[in-house]
């Protein structure tokens, strides 16, 4: 429950899972509030992705409960509200047929038709969603003939064009470049601010969360800390990474941002 | 010359090789897109034992090897959803295990006969009634299925964990895929042969993976190759005296080296061309 007591957008309550009785994630109580932008941080094998993973049903806690806007997400039904971009690997659908705009339409909301075979798919939400993301130009090009900065683009827009209340994304950024990443920043920044759309960032991309987040969960098998980024300093984010972390803050753009320094 | 419609059987067989040509490839994208493609084969060395099975045991071997190949694509999917096996090994167990129960069945029955023979390369000649109807009720449920569940099962070829995460009932989804090949393999042996019969399940799904954009028209050229491939090879194995399954199956071959060499040939065509307007 959040501090209004309304439920939050995704809660793990005591929550533990093992890989083969190897501890992944360990007594993890967590609640994302609605309308948050909120980053999960850790190093690899810290758990980010199993506890988004465990919020998406698609693993199930050992024990402890994960609950999605107040239900057991083994009860949870309306998926509608929930986008997932999962993360792009270099050479996924290498051979899928399927274009920008079959992709994108495939993601909305089911709704049961039995000609669901023959349903348009350049339709006015795929157009919109596609826009959002700036590929409409590309909406006939195959999934296969884009780039993985690209592809994870058409992965955003097949999450939105379902218009969810809650958006999950595992390392957004990985594989695109700097303008790509400034971009798809930007996008999720309008969508939490103007639409009040609640984000799960799973990354490890610690400036970009720093400068962009709400609040940052950070994660090492345990809950090591969740709070607003600011509140983070430079011994936790040491401590968290095994390595000495230097953070820089300045205002210019934002509230703050930061620029962190690993020294190794 | 004598006419390949004036024979009963022919029409038989040809109508038998266009339910196929349809049937096969529609299943067969979602199987080769989930990279599942050695199911197919799996199914048909199952559906094999249960032929043998029925004919040792004196009942019908085509009802046998449906009940056989409906219970291994149930206990492929297990495996294969709970993990307790890769993918491809719970493939390989379940394949080499039929195949060997088929064998030690077959020998402790005596041996090979002609029947066994039909059923392990097909024979246009003992297509009857029944496995037409059959096969077109078969085909029928198939095509309902696919256009219902349409977006469900691009989903699922996608991505599996982006399915499940909108809603997709993916195990109810993947068990009735695997029991539909099962049933397309088993009742498609006549025509093509349990050996052939993967082959239609997947090569003409490449054909139409290589020259279409979209995943509903690489299904529309699958399906159109399937029926080509089965047309035109049947007609071959009738003037050409040559096995049905065999002449369908290298017609579908010749087809997808058609197709790669038009897309690549379109590849260098368009190279030359953005070369030119440099």
């Amino acid at each position: 429950m959040t501090a209004t007591g309304s439920p939050g957008a995704v809660e793990w309550d005591r929550v533990n899972f093992a890989y083969d009785a190897i501890p992944a994630v360990e007594d993890v109580s967590l609640s994302i509030g609605r309308g948050e932008l909120a980053a999960v941080l850790g190093p690899n094998g810290s758990g980010k992705s199993t506890l988004i993973k465990l919020a998406l049903g698609l693993l199930r806690p050992g024990s402890g409960r994960v609950r999605l806007f107040g239900r057991d997400t083994e009860d949870f039904q309306d998926w509608g509200r929930v986008g997932y971009m999962p993360q792009v690997g270099s050479g996924a659908w290498r051979d899928f047929p399927a274009t920008v705009s079959e992709i994108v339409a495939n993601g909305a909301r089911r709704r049961f038709s039995p000609l669901a075979v023959f349903a348009r798919s350049e339709r006015e939400d795929v157009m919109a969603a596609l826009e959002v993301v700036g590929m409409t130009a590309l909406r006939s090009r195959r999934l296969s003939e884009l780039s993985v900065g690209q592809q994870q683009r058409v992965l955003l827009a097949r999450a939105l064009v379902r218009d969810p209340e809650l958006l999950v994304l595992d390392e957004p950024a990985a594989g695109v470049d700097v303008a790509g990443e400034e971009r798809l920043y930007a996008v999720l920044r309008d969508l939490n601010r103007d639409r009040g759309m609640t984000i799960v960032i799973v990354s490890h991309d610690i400036g970009a969360m720093l400068r962009e987040a709400t609040t940052v969960a950070c994660l090492n098998c345990k809950l090591v800390r969740h709070g607003p980024p600011h509140d983070l300093t430079r011994d936790e984010l040491s401590t968290l990474y095994g390595v000495p972390v230097d953070v820089l803050i300045h205002d210019e753009h934002h509230e703050f941002e930061s620029v962190l320094q690993r020294h190794r | 010359m004598p006419s390949i419609f004036q024979y009963e059987f022919m029409l038989r067989a040809l109508a038998g090789g266009a339910l196929v040509g349809v049937l096969a490839p529609i299943l067969g994208t979602f199987v080769v897109l989930r990279r599942y493609s050695l199911i197919a084969d799996t199914l048909a060395h199952v559906a094999l034992m249960g032929v043998a099975i029925g004919m040792a045991s004196q009942f019908l071997p085509a009802l046998t090897a449906l009940t056989a190949a409906v219970l291994g694509a149930v206990v492929v999917e297990q495996l294969r959803a709970r993990g307790r096996l890769p993918g491809d090994a719970a493939l390989a167990v379940v394949l080499y295990g039929s195949l060997s129960i088929a064998i030690v069945v077959i020998s402790a029955a005596g041996g090979f006969n002609v029947d066994l023979f039909s059923f392990l390369f097909g024979s246009i000649l003992s297509v009857s009634p029944l496995d037409l109807w059959l096969l077109a009720g078969l085909t029928a449920g198939v095509v309902i299925f696919v256009a219902v569940f349409y977006v469900d099962l691009a989903q699922l070829a996608f991505d599996e964990e982006l399915a499940k995460v909108s809603g997709v009932r993916t195990d109810m989804l993947n068990l009735v895929l695997a029991v539909l090949t099962g049933a397309t393999i088993t009742m498609s042996m006549r025509v093509v042969g349990v050996l052939l019969i993967g082959a239609l399940l997947v090569i003409p799904v490449l054909t139409g993976l290589h020259s279409a954009r979209g995943l509903r028209v690489a299904m529309g050229v699958a399906v159109a190759t399937g029926l080509l491939s089965a047309g035109a090879g049947l007609t071959i194995a009738f003037y050409g005296d040559y096995s049905a399954g065999g002449s369908i199956v290298i017609t579908a071959l010749v087809l997808l080296l058609l197709a790669r060499i038009w897309s690549t040939s379109k590849g260098w065509v368009r190279a030359v061309r953005r070369r030119r307007a440099e």
